[in-house]
């Protein structure tokens, strides 16, 4: 279903730039050489800290950004290639992507509905089941601007899935959430992958991670350092659970990282 | 095409939804365009009524009784007041210049005796008089005292020391002459249109678009709002041509409604239909002018949209936007005080050319060849712009905030 293969991201940077980093050089590498498969019917989890490289890949396989070197393919189709193609099959959610505040939940459920030429009878219909799961309801016809913050997230949960994509990429799905709407977003997340979808999640939250995840990468300064099931990197680490787990292999990587220098 | 067309939708929703949109986009602008031009007038004309009833204060020094008799046989009433010492005289010059006065007039002694005396070969009597052109009461009163009164004056003695005026006129200019105006009356109402029109509708075709096209991308970049676009299946040239064909679009209205209120509300707020308003168009003129403002709506909300692209914030796309625009507005002011027939390399210069033909097309003048390459070019260069938006549109670092 998502295949990455070698995928490395670098950023130029200007003077200003490389002065905010603390960088020598005018690039900034986000990820490294990563590589990985996803498949149909399982939640595939990436974690790692603030500024792993998480994000970076998910843009790269939504097509907002371009990889530098690599390849990555969603549902056979290669993204430089046909990004429209791969823009059909994903439903994709990140905090920096937000629905337009002059428009309604409403509005803009039917608009991206037309955009991913979504037949009319179907599109009531899965606006219905949407705007019912996650109680949108009631607030249907406000405008965005007048939504609190779990609102807004709900809707705009319910318009990027308004095409029953495929693929479902959600970067860091709940955070700024209270803890009930995100129950019902990790929940509905298991009912997508119970039906056969391929999830893909980023988060920095372990606990979310264990829950939720069926497999786990973790991503370490743009690389990939472990991948396998909950019970998988436990074994390989000796950890008693995630948080441990993390923070063996990030203690390992940074003692490489200073064995090289 | 059905990309194109949701987004198109989703624009005109924009505006056409919020009742405050509406009134700011289309009905305020026009309200404050009349208001101010009424105003204006308003203001104008009292200020004349306010000269014309103004009693003008005159000092005169050795006034001779003749010029009085003149006075009172013409109802000419002006607070006269004798300055026939060198004390009076100064006080007048003083009051002349702090505006409390309007004019000094200064007859040589012994006026009439000179006049009736004078034989052929001698000097002739000068009158002076002295204003201060920088008051209004005071170069009004220079104007009809010393171009009128004194003219008057001087014809009544002439008639009095030659018996018949006719005998020094010689000859008149015009003075019986009711049909002295040749004109086409089309031709010429099209030309004091021609010469405001073209100004106010390519400044209106950009003032029109320039605000909400800048919050239309460079907003939708800074509110995020852009990214969820990004991600839909849509083509990225079918997102940017949604765009600007609805700010084409709002732009076409608004200039239309801003035109429209001009030429309705001008002559009333202006007084009379002799503004320069009288339209009356022709089929043929009425298609050139409306193909020509669709091709420019299109360059212009092609130029708001190429330079909102590459701003960052909406603040950073109105800096960006304002240069452009004083382009248009000096180019627009250029071709309102061009008499010269334009050579035909002017009409290949964009934006002047649009200038140019419209003038053209009001006052009947312009040829198909220069409306042909004007409307190509204005087309092209929109096309071309509309590639390069697309090239950003796909450029991350374009479109990244």
């Amino acid at each position: 279903m998502i295949e990455i293969q070698n995928l490395s991201k670098v950023y130029k940077l200007n003077k200003k730039q490389m002065k905010e980093s603390k960088l020598k050089t005018p690039q900034k590498v986000a990820v490294n050489k990563l590589s990985l498969k996803a498949e149909r019917g399982e939640i595939y989890g990436l974690l790692g800290p603030n500024g792993a490289g998480k994000t970076t890949t998910l843009r790269c396989i939504a097509t907002i950004i371009k990889p530098t070197s690599g390849k990555i393919f969603v549902n056979g189709h290669e993204v430089e290639q046909k990004p429209e193609e791969v823009r059909k099959s994903i439903g994709f959610l990140t905090s920096d992507i937000k629905l337009d505040p002059q428009f309604s939940p409403n509005y803009l459920f039917d608009f991206f509905g037309r955009l991913h030429e979504v037949p009319q009878n179907v599109l009531k219909q899965r606006k219905q089941e949407l705007f019912s799961y996650f109680e949108i309801g009631d607030f249907a016809h406000k405008q965005i601007k007048e939504l609190s913050t779990g609102m807004k997230q709900k809707a705009a949960i319910a318009v990027s899935l308004v095409h029953d994509p495929d693929i479902v990429i959600f970067d860091e799905p709940t955070n700024g959430l209270d803890i009930i709407t995100a129950k019902s977003v990790t929940d509905y997340l298991k009912k997508l992958r119970d039906e056969g979808k391929l999830v893909i999640i980023s988060t920095h939250i372990m606990s979310e991670a264990q829950k939720l995840c069926d497999r786990i990468g973790i991503i370490v300064d743009g690389k990939k350092i472990c991948e396998g099931t909950l019970d998988e990197i436990l074994q390989k680490t000796g950890a008693e659970d995630l948080e441990d787990a993390f923070f063996t292999l990030y203690r390992a990587r940074c003692q490489a990282g200073k064995g090289v220098q | 095409m059905s990309g194109i067309k949701h987004i198109f939708g989703k624009e005109m929703a924009r505006v056409f939804k919020d009742r405050k949109m509406i009134f700011s986009v289309f009905v305020l602008p026009v309200v404050v365009m009349i208001g101010i031009m009424g105003l204006t007038t308003n203001m104008a004309k009292k200020q004349v009524e306010d000269i014309e009833s103004h009693k003008s204060i005159v000092y005169i020094q050795n006034m001779p009784e003749s010029f009085e008799k003149f006075l009172a046989d013409n109802g000419l009433d002006y607070s006269m007041k004798q300055a026939n010492n060198e004390a009076v005289w100064e006080e007048a010059k003083t009051e002349i210049k702090d505006g409390e006065a309007d004019l000094l007039i200064e007859f040589p002694k012994q006026f009439e005796e000179q006049v009736a005396s004078y034989e052929a070969g001698q000097d002739i009597p000068q009158i002076k008089t002295y204003y201060n052109p920088s008051e209004n009461y005071s170069a009004a009163a220079y104007r009809e005292i010393s171009d009128n009164i004194l003219e008057g004056y001087r014809q009544m003695l002439l008639l009095e020391r030659i018996g018949d005026i006719n005998e020094v006129t010689i000859f008149t200019v015009n003075s019986d002459n009711a049909e002295m105006i040749i004109q086409d009356d089309q031709k010429a109402s099209g030309k004091a249109l021609g010469t405001m029109l073209p100004y106010f509708i390519t400044i209106l075709l950009f003032a029109g678009a320039m605000g909400i096209g800048t919050d239309m991308i460079a907003g939708e970049k800074e509110r995020g709002t852009m990214a969820s676009l990004l991600v839909s299946p849509v083509k990225r040239n079918a997102i940017v041509l949604g765009k600007v064909f609805s700010l084409m679009a709002i732009s076409g209205i608004s200039s239309v409604i801003y035109v429209g209120a001009m030429v309705v509300a001008m002559p009333k707020v202006m007084g009379g239909a002799d503004a320069g308003f009288d339209v009356s168009l022709t089929a043929a003129q009425i298609a050139m002018l409306a193909v020509l403002m669709v091709a420019l709506a299109f360059f212009y909300s092609a130029i708001i949209v190429v330079v909102s692209v590459f701003a960052k914030t909406v603040k950073e796309a109105n800096s960006y936007v304002m240069p452009a625009y004083m382009v248009i507005l000096i180019v627009g002011m250029i071709t309102m005080f061009t008499n010269k027939e334009p050579e035909f390399s002017s009409f290949c210069v964009p934006i002047y050319n649009s200038a140019l033909v419209l003038q053209g097309i009001l006052s009947g003048e312009v040829t198909m060849a220069q409306y042909g390459i004007t409307l190509g070019m204005t087309i092209v260069l929109g096309l071309v712009l509309c590639g390069i938006i697309v090239k950003a549109f796909e450029s991350e670092k374009v479109m990244s905030c």
